[in-house]
């Protein structure tokens, strides 16, 4: 079999993409016509900027969700003649496997498109959550350090400090080294860190619906089952169903990575509280006799929400970038793993002779966080317009 | 003023205290201490044989006490040996064995550092010169990053939503968009390969004499640096700092012009040049000023890739050489440099934007 | 015990046997050299056995002067008995000599020896120490401070003393027994020992056993003592060693070497991208090891390549002592679902010879050639299906460095392509060694022994220090020690067929290829050659 030119390379990976595009088209067709119903979310379709990121992003989460479907190989096996292979190489013998490595093959014959595709699995499979973890436990803490001050606040600003004094990298060093994999240390953490959001959850509920002990109970009864039940297997790998649950490698690389980010987010959500809590509205709440809890929840939150997920934004790009980083320093991730920093750091060794297995990856992580970028930059734009 | 530069330097030494405990701790696991024993003794050595040398080296005492040693509050431990010298930690420092010689503590209260397992040299013998070269690689990338970053921010903020404006921010966010292990290699492939990229055309037109046009490997600069060696390095870490400072700028920028004295300046007539040199640009970089002296602490360990990359050792490769040997009075020695930095840093982001904004004061 | 006495001409009759066998095909050229010089046939003699002559030296005569610099590990260095790499070795190689040397066509020639002599069953050396040697501090070389340095090496008090282990025959309690060296005069030292071996002097060829004075402190770099033409100028761990020749010493060998002024190993880390960038910028002009796809990388940047095939290999062991690897059937499952020369080309780029699953490589003097092993992965699921293991997730160690890695990774691919449940695990090089005897699956890297012998005694006898696969076995124990005693490698082989059979029915570990090891140095180096047990010995190397 003959070696396939780039037009029809590209031609076929178009259509391995396929599911992407109509989840694409689908998307995009339903926000528009409903933009005007959908607030900030629909307002992002006025900006082009915030429609070029937003279309990058769902790109790949649309690739990470219909990963099995798009992969031509997969993305462990190697395949006998393939090593280094350049892109569009045919298989020396298919017999029932697809007929091309469309982006060639790595140094471990591995197909480098498809382990493209699944380590978009991989990223935002971490990135997101640890991002999400990160700002919701900086929520907790740094709503109530802004707005009671006191010594709260300089117990936790001074924690705050002590992590962001680390330099990042010797963090992660001590933390995600296999020797602290055996000792309880991961564990605690994670108990400590996975617990907040679950905590969150309830109080935010608690404190709007106080007055209505019928749905309160209802409402934060279903927190705390789903939440304790995630919570147990995620921390503990205790889930009695096996449902939820995560290696104590990737535990350990979530955990280093919430630990990073949540002082920086807890800073900033102190900062804009500490601005917003002398706002009129937080004052008339007051004088009703709101609670605390509710007036921080219901009253500041709310109105901090604009450069809250413009910086979630950036933080998921950050993390994505992060997790790259550690791929680098072999830190982490496991060997075979398809995520892209472990993948751009494999490739890049060879990458003045067979550029395609760093370039792929690379181009797919810098793409995904330029999109994340550019929809940060849409969203501040959009939300300075109001 | 003094008050508030105590207090700031009390915070420094609290900080410095408990970051430097967690890492000891962190350092002084037991797995830890075995690898450590490994790789000082011999891979393949058997477990008697590391508690043996462990025991030998002192570190079989309780970790408390150990930190305690490190920071000369505790006695130093000694022991003796067969043949009536006596080793320990005060009697190392000084290089004696004569029992009794040796003071009782040594440590940082003392101004003992320790010893690097990894570069079996003195702390202070190891600190110093890899500081100093990653002092040159910051002092270029952020001459280079710099104005590079306020040029552009300033182009792209002086007027909002223009072409220019896009072009610039696109290219901003590009560039945070590329990281290090990214940028770096490009660079490499790119103008460092004799069979790829720019170097073979250059080359086979006769435009340089050697076969590659920049030194894709930095080691020759810690003895010499030229333009050739230390470009891509600085280039690397300047183009992903860059695009930050430069989006502060933009922001900041783009606000002080839709103020009003600006809109009065421009409504007596005065040039448009005139305006963002004289009027706008001095408010507009207060913030990236700051922005500015937080990169520093993040240059400081950043370049971690950049110097393993390029083979340049400096500070953030010998914190790499430390963690990955598990040399824990070197990484404590860092993570005190480190510290200081960072809240030196802060301390003249704070001062600095008083001094820059007198509207603001310290107290 | 009597001993009989020959003159240097006398060949040793097992060395004859040994050319019988070379000639008859039964032996290669190279392991008959290797074993012939063990038992004291001088080189050229040696070739002579076998109708040859020796080759000739270089046509071209070597250049004084000129500075070379070395891409190597520079890693922190330590007295040389503890030495667990070769990179200390190689920088001290200039001042810190040998008793004998290992070359790269398998001899084993005499340093600080002049000659030495083993007596019929290899029971009895007589080793002779080489007149007019003198130390770089004035001290003239003499048998006692040989003596010295086998005392040092038998001493198990100090921690990684790696050469008490080469020296058993002579030891007793942890320590030289007290009869075992007999100083005939001052230039010559009898060794009696307790059982044949006829490993001890490739043993002194070992990079641990450089010979060190009796004033000498433990540190080669700060306290320089010792015979060579070269002295160390600077030693920074982690970045660069220098070493210069040394005017102010004469040196024994002088005219036949120390060509270089001055030799500079510059560490540039572990990453060969590194070394290529700084190659091209013409900063480097040798590499201590090149591997895989930089070969051709470095090839077509105008280096010149030297190859030195070894019975060096990576391990994949069970460690018998943990679940589920305790079953024979499932260890025998997991090797038939290997194909050992889809390892080879994918975890090593082909370069190296396919491997059958025991530790006795065709270049041993004593490999005994079993019929090919064959890959079944339908047979292996059913095999693993039939002890209740078709879902169980294997697990595979190893550490970081590239071909570990790449090594295991390809397994684990194959063992997936049967329909096996695999999961790796990569730790860092340093964590690795750790619990390196007991993980229940890893990869362990084995460096080359001359002699077959010599690893499956050092690993897979009942209880041996670095049995790492916990491979118990009566029969394998009373054949091995059969094996050690039998001179003649016909009849040896006839054991070792046994043993090698014993080591794949037992399935003790997956042993794929022997790999090849590669140098690239610039074509203006001379002499340079890699070397199989990866030794640099720059006083012989010289640049035009």
């Amino acid at each position: 079999m003959e070696a396939i030119g780039w037009t029809e390379i590209l031609g076929r990976m178009a259509m391995q993409l396929l599911p992407v595009w109509l989840a694409l088209a689908v998307v995009f067709a339903i926000s528009i016509t409903w933009k005007r119903r959908l607030g900030l979310y629909g307002k992002l379709f006025d900006s082009r900027v915030g429609m070029v990121g937003f279309a990058l992003v769902m790109f790949w989460v649309f690739a990470a969700l219909f990963a099995d479907m798009i992969v031509t190989h997969d993305p462990l096996s190697q395949i006998s003649g393939m090593r280094n292979a350049t892109p569009g190489s045919p298989l020396r013998d298919p017999s029932g496997r697809y007929e091309y490595f469309l982006l060639g093959g790595d140094a471990l014959a591995r197909d480098v498109f498809s382990r493209m595709v699944m380590g978009a699995r991989e990223v935002l499979r971490i990135a997101p959550f640890a991002a999400m973890i990160s700002f919701m436990i900086g929520i907790s803490l740094g709503l109530p350090a802004g707005y009671l001050g006191g010594r709260l606040d300089t117990g936790l600003t001074f924690v705050a400090n002590l992590v962001l004094a680390f330099p990042v990298i010797l963090l992660f060093f001590l933390l995600v080294a296999p020797e602290i994999q055996e000792t309880a240390i991961p564990r605690v953490m994670a108990g400590i860190l996975f617990i907040v959001p679950v905590l969150f959850f309830t109080v935010l509920l608690n404190a709007r619906f106080f007055t209505q002990p019928a749905r309160r109970n209802l409402y934060v009864g279903a927190v705390m089952v789903v939440g304790l039940w995630a919570y147990s297997g995620l921390a503990f790998n205790l889930d009695p169903l096996g449902v939820w649950g995560m290696s104590p490698n990737l535990l350990n690389v979530f955990v280093a990575v919430v630990f990073v980010n949540a002082p920086t987010v807890f800073r900033i959500v102190r900062g804009i509280t500490l601005d917003i809590k002398t706002r009129d509205y937080v004052a008339a709440a007051q004088t009703r006799g709101e609670g605390t809890w509710y007036i921080m929840m219901w009253e500041i939150l709310p109105n901090a929400r604009g450069p809250l997920i413009v910086d979630f934004c950036l933080r998921i790009g950050y993390t994505t970038i992060l997790l790259g980083t550690l791929g680098f320093f072999g830190l982490g991730v496991a060997s075979e793993s398809p995520d892209w920093g472990s993948t751009i750091n494999q490739g890049r060794r060879l990458l003045t002779v067979y550029p395609h297995a760093a370039i792929a990856p690379a181009l797919a992580l810098m793409s995904l966080v330029l999109g994340l970028n550019l929809l940060a930059d849409g969203l501040r734009e959009e939300s300075l317009k109001d | 003023m003094l008050l508030f530069l105590a207090r700031r330097i009390g915070v420094m030494i609290v900080t410095a205290l408990c970051l430097t405990f967690i890492v000891f701790y962190l350092t002084n696991l037991p797995a830890k201490l075995e690898t450590l024993a490994k790789t000082q003794a011999g891979s393949r050595i058997s477990d008697a044989e590391v508690a043996s040398w462990l025991d030998r080296n002192g570190y079989n005492q309780p970790m408390l006490a150990r930190y305690g040693e490190w920071l000369g509050v505790v006695p130093g431990w000694t022991r003796v040996d067969g043949d009536g010298d006596v080793t320990g930690r005060c009697y190392r420092a000084h290089g004696i064995t004569d029992p009794g010689a040796a003071p009782a503590r040594c440590g940082l209260l003392q101004g003992y550092w320790g010893e690097s397992t990894r570069f079996r040299a003195s702390v202070p013998d190891v600190i110093p010169p890899r500081l100093g070269a990653t002092g040159l690689l910051m002092m270029w990338a952020l001459i280079v990053m710099v104005p590079m970053a306020l040029i552009v921010g300033v182009l792209a903020g002086m007027r909002e939503g223009s072409r220019t404006d896009r072009t610039l921010s696109t290219f901003a966010i590009a560039s945070t968009a590329t990281p290090e292990y990214v940028s770096g290699v490009v660079f490499i492939a790119l103008l460092a390969s004799s069979t790829a990229g720019l170097s073979p055309l250059l080359s086979s037109w006769g435009w340089i004499d050697a076969p590659v046009l920049f030194q894709g490997n930095a080691r020759s600069a810690l003895e010499q640096i030229t333009f050739w060696n230390f470009t891509l390095p600085v280039m690397t870490i300047a183009l992903y700092g860059m695009g930050y400072v430069a989006r502060i700028t933009r922001a900041s920028m783009a606000e002080v012009m839709t103020q009003q004295y600006i809109r009065t300046a421009r409504l007596k007539g005065v040039s448009f040049a005139n305006i963002v040199l004289r009027h706008a640009l001095r408010n507009a970089l207060i913030a990236p000023f700051t922005v500015i002296m937080l990169q520093i602490p993040w240059l400081l360990t950043g370049v971690v890739i950049v110097e393993v990359l390029f083979s340049y050792p400096g500070f953030g490769w010998t914190l790499f050489e430390a963690a990955v040997n598990n040399d824990i009075e070197l990484l404590l020695a860092a993570s005190v440099v480190a510290v200081i930095v960072v809240l030196l840093t802060q301390l003249i982001s704070d001062i600095g934007y008083v001094w820059l904004n007198p509207r603001i004061s310290v107290t | 015990m009597t001993h009989k006495k020959r003159k240097a001409t006398e060949l040793h009759c097992a060395a004859k046997l040994y050319a019988r066998e070379c000639s008859e095909g039964k032996l290669s050229r190279r392991e008959f050299l290797t074993r012939a010089t063990a038992l004291g046939v001088a080189a050229p003699a040696a070739y002579g056995l076998l109708g040859l002559s020796a080759p000739a030296a270089r046509a071209d005569t070597p250049r004084m002067g000129g500075t070379l610099r070395i891409q190597m590990d520079i890693r922190a260095q330590r007295d040389p008995r503890t030495w667990d790499w070769a990179e200390p070795a190689n920088v001290c190689r200039g001042w810190l000599e040998y008793l004998v040397q290992y070359n790269r066509d398998g001899t084993i020639i005499p340093v600080l020896l002049e000659d030495w002599e083993a007596n019929d069953d290899a029971t009895e050396y007589t080793l002779m120490v080489r007149q007019g040697v003198t130390w770089n501090n004035g001290d003239a070389f003499t048998a006692e401070h040989v003596a010295h340095n086998f005392e040092r090496w038998c001493d198990t008090s100090v921690e990684g003393n790696s050469m008490a282990s080469r020296m058993g025959a002579i030891m007793e309690d942890d320590a030289l027994r007290d009869d075992a060296i007999e100083l005939v005069d001052e230039h010559t030292l009898r060794l009696h020992l307790s059982r044949p071996d006829i490993t001890l002097i490739s043993g002194l060829a070992d990079y641990p056993a450089a010979v060190v004075h009796p004033d000498f402190n433990g540190d080669p770099i700060g306290d320089p003592i010792g015979t060579g033409p070269y002295r160390p100028v600077s030693y920074d761990t982690g970045i660069s060693a220098v070493v210069e020749r040394n005017p102010d010493h004469t040196w024994w060998n002088e005219g036949n070497g120390a060509w270089l002024d001055r030799v500079e190993f510059i560490d540039l880390g572990t990453d060969p991208a590194a070394w290529v960038a700084s190659a091209e910028g013409a900063e480097i002009d040798m590499l201590y090891e090149t591997t895989g796809d930089f070969l051709g990388i470095f090839t077509a940047i105008g280096m010149e390549q030297s190859e030195a095939v070894t019975a060096a290999t990576l391990v994949m062991r069970f460690n018998q002592d943990s679940e589920p690897y305790d079953n024979r059937a499932v260890r025998r499952a997991l090797q038939t679902a290997i194909n050992n020369a889809e390892v080879l080309e994918l975890g090593y780029s082909d370069l190296g010879i396919v491997a059958e699953n025991h530790h006795v490589c065709p270049i041993h003097p004593e490999y005994a050639e079993l019929p090919p092993i064959e890959m079944d992965r339908d047979a292996a699921l059913e095999m693993l299906a039939a002890e209740g293991h078709a879902e169980t997730e294997f697990e595979l160690i190893s550490s970081d460095e590239t071909f570990h890695a790449d090594t295991c990774d390809n397994i684990a691919a194959q063992m997936r392509d049967a329909g096996i449940n695999v999961r790796r695990t990569v730790l860092p090089g340093a964590t690795f060694w750790n619990d390196w005897l007991t993980y229940p699956f890893s990869a362990t890297s084995w460096a080359m022994r001359p002699l077959g012998v010599q690893t499956l005694d050092l690993a897979y006898r009942s209880g041996v220090a670095w049995n790492e696969s916990a491979f118990s076995n009566e029969e394998f124990d009373a054949l091995l020690d059969q094996a050690n005693g039998i001179p003649d490698a016909d009849e040896r082989r006839e054991v070792m067929a046994r043993l090698q059979e014993i080591m794949q029915d037992e399935g003790v570990a997956i042993i794929p290829y022997w790999r090849s090891i590669f140098r690239h140095a610039r074509p203006n180096v001379h002499n340079a050659e890699q070397h199989p047990t990866l030794e640099v010995h720059y006083q012989t190397y010289w640049m035009s």
